[in-house]
């Protein structure tokens, strides 16, 4: 069939609105914080094979499962595979990223062919296992985490099967996941019915043909992109600091780049081996945050559908930290893209030192639950205000304040100081932009936050899970550091408690001040060619101290008193 | 013979709709004077005084204006060109740089190169003020008058314009910032003044917190440039009342405009979507889709029985939490520029030639492709009839832009290129329907659509084909819709309260009492503006959701519902608007819902402009048709002759069928080959998909009309 140019970008545009159209009905119609105030979730449109055609992605460490799982499950349900069936999955151990991120599948049929599928994958606030919300440090193996759950029909034909539906949240704590998923299934079928609509106006000759078409164009786009790296060979590492079960662990992460005209290789081969803990990431988890990472050095207008991904080859062995093997804890998966993507940025410095970034900050998170002594009413709150810090300078652009970390660059958002009041017993003491914790550069890193807050309950439990306080972000072509992250909490009796970077503290009592910062990014350059009008403007506004100016900068007296 | 006049200044030209009860609209155009935007309003007003019968001076036809409704986009442009007044903040104690992280969002994700926006208020006027109520209002710290008067210090030595107020949690309890407000006051009489809990008194500290700032940021600006044109209004001996539209697709008196410059922010397009709602009458229907399309963007709008609210705006990346027209933007419009992307996709916009230089077609120097140039080349638009011949457009460098940029890299013809280029924007623009329609929860096909600007006519049957619309109704005032409206509008004042209560659990005195001193406060301010008791309205929302969710449903809840404790009707409504918007609701389950905003609307009725209406004229349209022109039809994707019709000669009841091309000086209208289209009794071409003549309610037959 002749392709009609013309057709195609309506096409692009079209599958793009309709993923945008499932994550607002996800976003309006979810109950946990988690999906409609962070939205941890991505919506996604997939061909009759699993091909992507496209996503959005809220939060994209999520986002490179989706396409192989759709693959998995069409070829685990062979030719059982009906209109009004929705599959859900979750197992890492068949190409899931984590076990809380549980995606809905619904295949569409056109004329009885199987011609597309939508999905849609979030966040849940519980998946069962030992810990309320997932987050199991002493976790070793999968169970101790999670309900398992490898592809399954919740609905046949059209049919809710009550079964099935029953033993799944017989499983899980909370109710609102029933409600979540739900609205995972919602998002599903406005999908489907947009994507039945475009069929029936184009035809199943035009689709068939247009979106190889697309795939093509995208594909040249992409490797274009590749194409202005030069070949070689490139390599860098990232490092990982505690598994949870052992004080004073480290394990590093070794990334081999390989570029040859168009096509590019990250090869994780000489990485170090699986921990004895969930500090693992799986196969989609660690690809997700490679190709995030990547995609953050091209041009950011590529569509993002299958041909995107082809000229990327990832390769990381079984039993490496990147890709645990069954059946090992991995919860923590997610979080290591941090130092997966430092690796990368590494490599890739002196051969793209326009495209990379400085190091970004590290997620360091806490959530607490307790009950609200005003109003009897449990809580659980995500510290996403606490845990967001700047991302790394980059050529000619400064890092970005208070971002959070590189696998969400902006999308997961603070609460409301106010909401924040109202839905805990806790009171904001403070949160702000903290002075001097980005790396110094001609271009500076951007800056980290305090946090403080006095916890309102007693009985306090606090879950700490992340890295940063460690290794500070680095600085790149002579930038410097930006600061470590911390979370201490000072009890009323005075004692101080600074939990690890992976722990589980209960008994906190009422008056505690929680204590944290999320520093700085990495600076780019050498700080004492940044422009001098732009520091004294700093210096007035109170983000880099005098001292600062003076010491990392090599600004004189004479050049601040202006 | 009231006569009123709509003044709706945009980047390009300011429009005029000039109305006299009982005769036909007259519209005008004067070139925008950005400097002074004051300057156009008065050079158009002596254009209309000069076509007077007889003509007038200025001097002498001012004083017979009775009312002149304003749209002004001086705070608008003050915000996105990031040229507002030097204002500081006074806020709590550790949380100052709220403002500056907006939440730390990033918008485009992927984007390393994509900087956060410089804030309203430089970091060092950003003031931290001890002093702390809780999530009650109970006060737990006393403000530090102290740490206030030092903050003012700085402020004067700085030669602040304007100072925000904003603590935490003064939507439960105003005294701190009223307190720190009078010593404002009293340090810094000449200096502009927002107070968060005047302006927005509910919850949410980000939301208020910019939306104060916006307030100061804009507020000098705005008075001055009101100082200007009411001064040139007295100048010329204007005596009536003049109005200002804002955001909310209401008016205002320029004293409220000074005091609440945010409230205009949207000014400018607010009047389109009310307008839509009178041309689509007469067809029994009380709802629309209303779309504009300008140089630059596309904007558009729905309405049922009203225009479309919304509580969560936003301007140049800025929060504002003040009730606004819900109206989309998209980068899509007669200057959008078409590219090939690196995979050789072709894409239009958002880049857009603009006024300056231009499309290619405007012979100003413009060598970029744009919608325009595609139009001509398309014989959509006639170079020798544009603006009614005033302006020549000039087909060959229309082409060769084309054949330059897009035909040639494509391997296509010029009009293969442009017919694609026509497509590609129509799609974006349909797309653009959709964020306003299904994401809402509207099935678009079930609303008229109507296309405003110039050049909106020319893609609205491509674009209701895409969408499924089957109706249109193109009113003659489509070039000018946004001052039309403006004549449409009422006197409009929002008041919101937090009451954070479940809904079962209601103390009803103290929620009474709220909404009568909201009620009271809307009383008083439409007495000051002279609406006699029999005019007024205050209607009331509740802002409510089930208890867990995150995000609020605003809804209208009946007067006589709250005076009842009526429980019940208002569950109803909230779970009926939760299940329009979003699929479902959870009555059945019988989930607990809580309020947390409780809103009151205090609405003025204006006198509106008689329309007249036109006499029936019969079914043959043979006296308006003024030839035939070859002109591209996107279903056979051929060129073919049709006719072309003189829109000014066009009248009640005659019919056209597509494919054809109605032509009016200001507006051309393309009738595609799957529309016919009628005149109903406004005058408007009205358009129906072929066979569906039973959407037409009016001007078919002269006993459809309605009386």
């Amino acid at each position: 069939m002749k392709i009609d140019p013309i057709l195609l970008s309506v096409y692009a545009r079209t599958f793009k609105s309709i993923t945008d159209e499932m994550s607002i009905s996800m976003e309006q119609t979810t109950r946990s914080p988690i999906l409609c105030e962070a939205k941890d979730y991505v919506t996604g449109l997939y061909d009759g094979e699993g091909n992507m055609l496209e996503q959005t992605e809220n939060l994209p460490i999520l986002a490179f499962s989706l396409a192989p799982v759709c693959k998995y499950i069409k070829d685990y349900f062979g030719d059982d595979l009906h209109p009004g069936d929705v599959i859900f999955h979750n197992d890492v151990f068949s190409l899931g990223n984590q076990n809380n991120d549980v995606a809905v599948y619904k295949p569409i049929f056109l004329g009885g062919k199987l011609v597309a599928w939508t999905a849609v994958k979030g966040h849940q606030a519980d998946i069962g296992g030992n810990v309320r919300g997932g987050y199991n440090p002493n976790a070793v193996e999968v169970w101790q985490e999670a309900l398992r759950i490898p592809p399954v029909k919740v609905v046949e034909k059209g049919k809710l099967r009550k079964d099935v539906w029953n033993l799944i949240f017989a499983n899980i704590r909370l109710d609102i996941v029933q409600h979540d998923m739900k609205a995972e299934m919602g998002a599903c079928t406005v999908g489907e019915r947009r994507l039945l609509e475009l069929l029936d106006k184009y035809g199943l000759e035009s689709y068939e043909a247009h979106k190889q078409a697309l795939f093509e164009a995208t594909r040249k786009m992409m490797e274009a992109e590749i194409a202005k790296i030069p070949n070689g060979r490139y390599s860098g590492e990232g490092y990982v600091y505690y598994d949870g079960r052992h004080v004073g662990s480290k394990f590093t992460i070794r990334v081999d780049i390989e570029v040859k005209d168009k096509s590019i290789k990250f090869d994780y081969s000489r990485t170090d081996a699986q921990t004895n803990g969930f500090v693992n990431g799986t196969f989609t988890s660690s690809a997700s945050a490679t190709i995030l990472t990547l995609l953050q050095m091209v041009n950011p207008d590529i569509p993002h559908n299958e041909g995107m991904v082809q000229p990327i080859e990832i390769v990381i062995p079984e039993g490496t930290i990147l890709n645990a093997a069954y059946p090992k804890a991995t919860t923590f998966g997610n979080h290591l893209c941090p130092p997966n993507a430092d690796a990368i940025q590494r490599a890739l410095a002196p051969v793209m030192p326009d495209r990379v970034t400085a190091g970004w900050n590290n997620l360091l998170c806490s959530l607490t639950t307790g009950t609200d002594p005003e109003n009897n009413e449990q809580y659980v709150d995500i510290g996403f205000m606490g845990l967001k810090g700047g991302s790394g300078a980059m050529q000619g652009m400064d890092g970005y304040d208070h971002i959070g970390m590189i696998d969400a660059s902006g999308g997961v958002l603070d609460q409301d100081y106010e909401m924040f009041e109202q839905q805990t017993p806790h009171t904001l003491v403070k949160h702000e932009l903290l002075p001097d914790s980005a790396g110094a550069g001609e271009w500076r890193g951007g800056l980290g936050v305090e946090t403080i807050f006095e916890i309102g309950s007693d009985d306090t439990q606090l879950v700490t899970f992340g890295d940063g306080d460690f290794e500070p972000a680095f600085g790149l072509f002579g930038g410097g550091e930006g600061g470590l992250n911390f979370i201490r909490l000072n009890y009323p009796d005075g004692q101080t408690v600074v939990p690890k970077n992976k722990d589980l503290i209960t008994g906190v009592p009422k008056g505690t001040v929680y204590h944290q910062v999320a520093s700085g990014g990495g600076g780019y350059g050498n700080p004492k060619k940044r422009d001098r009008k732009l520091l004294c403007e700093e210096v007035r506004n109170g983000v880099v101290s005098k001292e600062a100016a003076m010491h990392d900068y090599g600004m004189t007296e004479a050049e601040l008193a202006q | 013979m009231a006569l009123k006049i709509g003044i709706d200044v945009g980047g390009t030209f300011t429009d005029f709709v000039v109305t006299r009860d009982g005769a036909e609209p007259a519209i005008f155009k004067s070139l925008s004077t950005p400097s002074d935007p004051s300057i156009a309003v008065v050079n158009g007003l002596t254009d209309i005084a000069a076509a007077q019968n007889p003509p007038l001076t200025l001097e002498a036809f001012a004083p017979t204006i009775d009312t002149i409704v304003h749209g002004t986009t001086v705070t608008t442009n003050a915000t996105l060109t990031h040229t507002g007044a030097k204002s500081a903040l006074l806020t709590t104690e550790g949380v100052r740089d709220a403002l500056e992280m907006r939440r730390g969002i990033r918008e485009e994700q992927y984007n390393n190169r994509y900087a956060n926006v410089t804030p309203l208020v430089p970091r060092f006027l950003r003031a931290g003020i001890k002093g702390r109520l809780d999530r009650a209002g109970r006060e737990v710290t006393p403000l530090d008058l102290d740490e206030v008067r030092e903050a003012i210090a700085l402020f004067k030595q700085e030669k602040v314009a304007a100072v925000s107020i904003c603590f935490m949690n003064s939507f439960a309890n105003p005294a701190h910032e009223q307190a720190a407000a009078e010593l404002v006051k009293r340090e810094m009489p000449d200096a502009y003044l927002s107070v968060s809990t005047d302006l927005l008194p509910s919850i949410r500290f980000y939301e208020r917190i910019s939306t104060t700032a916006l307030n100061s940021y804009v507020g000098p600006k705005l008075n001055h440039y009101l100082d200007q044109l009411v001064g040139r209004l007295k100048g010329i001996g204007f005596k009536g009342l003049l109005l200002i539209m804002q955001s909310n697709g209401g008016v205002i008196t320029p004293q409220l405009a000074r005091e609440k410059a945010a409230l205009t922010l949207l000014s400018g397009p607010a009047g389109g979507p009310g307008a839509g709602l009178f041309y689509v009458r007469p067809h029994g229907q009380d709802k629309c889709i209303i779309t504009d399309m300008g140089g630059t963007s596309f904007e558009a709008s729905v309405a049922v029985g009203s225009p479309m609210i919304k509580n969560d705006g936003e301007i140049a990346r800025h929060k504002i939490a003040l009730p606004m027209l819900d109206i989309h933007t998209i980068g899509a419009g007669g200057g959008s520029i078409g590219w090939l992307d690196e995979g050789g996709l072709l894409r239009m916009g958002p880049q857009s030639a603009g006024a300056d230089p231009g499309p290619a077609c405007y012979g100003k120097g413009g060598t970029l492709p744009t919608t325009t140039d595609a139009n001509v080349v398309l014989g959509y638009l006639a170079p020798d009839y544009f603006a009614g011949g005033r302006m020549k457009l000039d087909l060959a460098a229309a082409r060769r832009a084309i054949e330059t940029h897009i035909a040639r890299p494509m391997g296509l013809t010029v009009e293969e290129a442009a017919a694609g280029m026509y497509r590609v924007a129509c799609n974006n623009m349909a797309q653009g329907v959709r964020e306003v329609t299904i994401k809402r929860g509207f099935d678009p096909r079930e609303f008229p659509y109507i296309p405003a600007g110039g050049a909106g006519p020319i893609h609205s049957c491509l674009i209701c084909e895409e969408l499924e619309i089957p109706f249109q109704i193109v009113p003659r005032e489509s070039s000018v819709l946004c001052a039309f409206g403006m004549l449409m509008s009422e006197l409009k004042h929002d008041f919101v309260r937090t009451f954070v209560s479940r809904l079962d659990a209601i103390d009803w005195p103290r929620l009474t009492a709220m909404i009568d001193e909201m009620s009271a406060e809307g009383a008083r301010q439409l007495t000051e503006e002279r609406i006699p008791e029999s005019r007024r309205r205050h209607d009331i929302k509740f802002d409510c959701r089930y208890i867990k969710q995150y995000h609020e449903v605003s809804f209208l809840v009946p007067r006589k519902a709250v005076a009842g404790g009526d429980i019940g009707a208002i569950a109803r409504a909230f779970h009926d608007e939760h299940n329009r918007l979003y699929g479902y609701s959870l009555e059945q389950e019988n989930a607990p819902i809580e309020i947390i905003n409780v809103r009151v609307q205090s609405i003025g009725q204006t006198d509106k402009p008689a329309y007249r209406e036109e006499a029936w004229s019969g079914t043959d349209a043979a006296t308006a048709l003024k030839g035939r022109r070859s002109v591209y039809l996107p279903e056979t994707k051929a060129f073919r002759e049709v006719p072309i019709y003189d829109g000014h000669k066009l009248r009640f009841g005659n019919r056209v069928e597509g494919p054809s091309m109605i032509e009016e000086e200001t507006t051309a209208v393309f009738v595609s080959s799957n529309f016919d289209g009628v005149i109903d009794s406004l005058g408007s071409f009205v358009l129906y998909r072929k066979g569906r003549e039973e959407l037409v309610k009016s001007g078919l037959c002269k006993e459809a009309t309605p009386a």
